[in-house]
C-alpha cells in the first residue's frame, strides 16, 4: 500500500462521495479545493467518476418471460392467500369476549370466547385452510352492530355469510335452515331436521348447530327441544340463550331442571301454514314442537307475511303483553 | 387499510423489486421465489401498514431480509447466472476496440461486486442502482445511515481497487 499524505487520506470519504455523486454542498467545496492542489487525487477523483458511471450501467436482465411468469405467479398467490385471509376483532360484550371474522365473501365466524381473549383462544387458530390476522376499522362496524342487536336496539343482522367453516353439507343446510328461522320466533331440533329433509337427524342437527360457526347471526338460541326446554347453546352456555331469547320477547319459565319457553304465551304456526293461531286454536296446543314455529308477538308473525287465523282471531284476541 | 388497493402496490413495485432480487442472487429462479415472497409477506402487513409509509422503502426492507435470510441459511456459493449481469448502455461506444473494453471492465466490476461481503453489497446496490436515501438502506440492513454510507463507500473503494491496473473506459463511453 502506497503511504498517502494525511490530507489526502483524511478527505478520502468526501472525495469517493463528491467522485459519485453522494455528497453535500460543504463536502464538495472542501474537496474541490482539496483538488486544486494535489494531482494525485484529481487522478484518483477522476477514476471513481469513471467507477461511478460504470456502476450505473450495471443492470440485472431477466430471461425472457421470467419477469411476466413471476408476476402472474404472485397474483394467483395472492388470491389464494386473500381467499384464505379472514380478519377478526375480538371485543367484550355482555355474552363475554366475542371474536367476529369475515372473509372477502362475508362474515366467516362469530365466537364466544373463553379461555382468553386472543386468537389463540379461538377456533379460527386451528381451522386449516384459513389465514386469520387481525382486522382494521372496518370490523368496528360489525361489532357496533353486533352489540345492537345483543342489546335488544337491533332487530337483524343483514350481513353477507360465508359458510366455510361449515363442516360439511349437512352442517351447512341445517345451518342455513335455522337461520330462516325469523326474529322473536322459536322452532324445535326436531322441526329444523324435518325442514331439512331428515326427520330422523334430531341429535346431528343439535351436534351441528352445538358447532354453529355463527351464532347469533345463524340464530341457533332459536331453537330449543320438543318439550319446550332450551337444551343446550354452544356448550355450556345456556344463560346466553336465555338472554338472547328474552331480547327478543320471548317468554321463559322454570321447567324440570331447565328454562322452558311459555308455549301458552306464544302465538303458533303450524307446517305449511300462513296463517298464525293462538296458542288455544283446536289442537294446536297439544301438536309437537317438531311441527310448529312459535311466535313471541303478532308483529313478528305479521313481519314474516303470516295472517292471523280466521277461527281463533288472535288480531280480535290478543295475548296479554304480560 | 393501506393508501391503495394492493394490487396497486404488485403493479408499481413489483418489477424493480424482482430485478434487485436478480441482481443480488444473481439467479432469476430466486428472484422469482424472493419476489413472490416479498409481496406475499408484505400484503400480510399491509393493513397495518402505517398511511403515510414510503411503500418503496418498506417493499426494499421486506426483499432485503429476505435476500439475508436466502444467504444465511445456506453458504450458498453463488453461481453467477449467465445473462444476470447484462450490458446495458444507452451508448453505442464509439468504437470497437472502446465496446470490448468496456464489456471487460465491466465484467470485473461485476465479480468485484459479487464478492463483497453481503451487507456491502447490498447496500451499494440499494444506493446505486435504486437510488435509495441511506436512512431507508439503514433500515433495511439493521444499521445506521451513517454504516450504510459506510458500507456503500468501502463497496467503491473495492471496485475502484479492483480496477488498478485496468484501464478505465474513458466518461464519454459509458455516460
Amino acid at each position: 500500500m502506497t503511504t498517502k499524505h494525511p490530507s489526502c487520506r483524511a478527505i478520502e470519504l468526501e472525495l469517493v462521495a463528491t467522485a459519485t455523486g453522494d455528497a453535500d454542498a460543504r463536502s464538495a467545496e472542501r474537496v474541490r479545493q482539496h483538488l486544486g492542489g494535489c494531482a494525485e487525487c484529481r487522478e484518483e477523483f477522476g477514476r471513481y467518476r469513471a467507477v461511478d458511471a460504470l456502476t450505473r450501467t450495471l443492470r440485472a436482465v431477466p430471461p425472457p418471460d421470467a419477469l411476466a411468469q413471476s408476476r402472474a405467479g404472485l397474483e394467483s398467490r395472492l388470491a389464494d392467500l386473500k381467499h384464505r385471509r379472514v380478519t377478526y376483532r375480538i371485543f367484550p360484550s355482555p355474552l363475554g369476549h366475542i371474536l367476529i371474522g369475515r372473509s372477502e365473501d362475508g362474515i366467516a365466524v362469530i365466537e364466544y370466547l373463553h379461555g382468553g381473549n386472543t386468537l389463540g383462544a379461538s377456533r379460527l387458530a386451528r381451522v386449516e385452510g384459513v389465514e386469520a390476522v387481525p382486522g382494521g376499522p372496518e370490523l368496528e362496524r360489525l361489532e357496533r352492530e353486533l352489540l345492537d342487536y345483543i342489546a335488544g336496539r337491533r332487530r337483524a343482522l343483514d350481513w353477507a355469510l360465508d359458510w366455510r367453516l361449515a363442516r360439511s353439507d349437512f352442517e351447512r343446510a341445517v345451518l342455513e335452515a335455522t337461520a330462516a328461522i325469523p326474529y322473536g320466533a322459536v322452532a324445535s331440533y326436531a322441526g329444523v331436521a324435518r325442514r331439512i329433509g331428515k326427520p330422523s337427524a334430531v341429535r346431528a342437527v343439535a351436534q351441528a348447530l352445538r358447532w354453529n360457526p355463527l351464532p347469533i347471526v345463524v340464530p341457533c338460541h332459536r331453537v330449543i327441544g320438543t318439550s319446550g326446554q332450551l337444551t343446550g347453546y354452544a356448550g355450556d352456555k345456556l344463560t346466553l340463550k336465555q338472554r338472547l331469547l328474552s331480547v327478543e320477547g320471548i317468554k321463559l319459565r322454570p321447567g324440570r331442571g331447565d328454562l322452558s319457553i311459555a308455549r301458552d304465551a306464544m302465538y303458533a304456526l303450524g307446517e305449511g301454514e300462513t296463517e298464525y293461531c293462538l296458542p288455544t286454536c283446536g289442537s294446536i296446543g297439544t301438536r309437537s314442537l317438531a311441527l310448529l314455529t312459535l311466535f313471541a308477538s303478532r308483529a313478528d308473525a305479521e313481519a314474516r307475511g303470516l295472517r292471523p287465523c280466521t277461527s281463533c282471531r288472535p288480531d280480535l284476541h290478543p295475548l296479554s303483553a304480560a | 387499510m393501506g393508501l391503495q388497493p394492493f394490487e396497486a402496490v404488485v403493479a408499481a413495485h413489483h418489477a424493480e423489486i424482482y430485478r434487485y432480487l436478480m441482481r443480488v442472487t444473481s439467479r432469476s429462479g430466486e428472484a422469482d421465489d424472493l419476489s413472490q415472497e416479498t409481496f406475499l409477506r408484505a400484503y400480510r402487513a399491509w393493513e397495518g401498514l402505517d398511511q403515510d409509509a414510503n411503500v418503496r422503502a418498506w417493499l426494499f426492507t421486506i426483499a432485503t431480509n429476505l435476500a439475508r435470510n436466502y444467504f444465511r441459511s445456506e453458504s450458498r456459493r453463488r453461481r453467477a447466472y449467465a445473462g444476470a449481469w447484462d450490458a446495458h448502455s444507452d451508448v453505442d461506444p464509439a468504437s470497437p476496440e472502446e465496446e470490448r473494453r468496456f464489456h471487460e471492465t465491466r465484467a470485473l466490476v461485476e465479480r468485484v461486486v459479487d464478492g463483497l461481503p453481503v451487507k456491502q453489497r447490498l447496500a451499494f446496490i440499494l444506493r446505486k442502482l435504486h437510488d435509495l436515501e441511506y436512512d431507508a438502506i439503514g433500515r433495511s440492513l439493521s444499521c445506521s445511515p451513517e454504516s450504510a454510507r459506510a458500507h456503500v463507500f468501502q463497496a467503491l473503494k473495492k471496485i475502484r481497487l479492483g480496477l488498478n491496473g485496468h484501464p478505465l473506459p474513458t466518461m464519454e463511453s459509458v455516460r
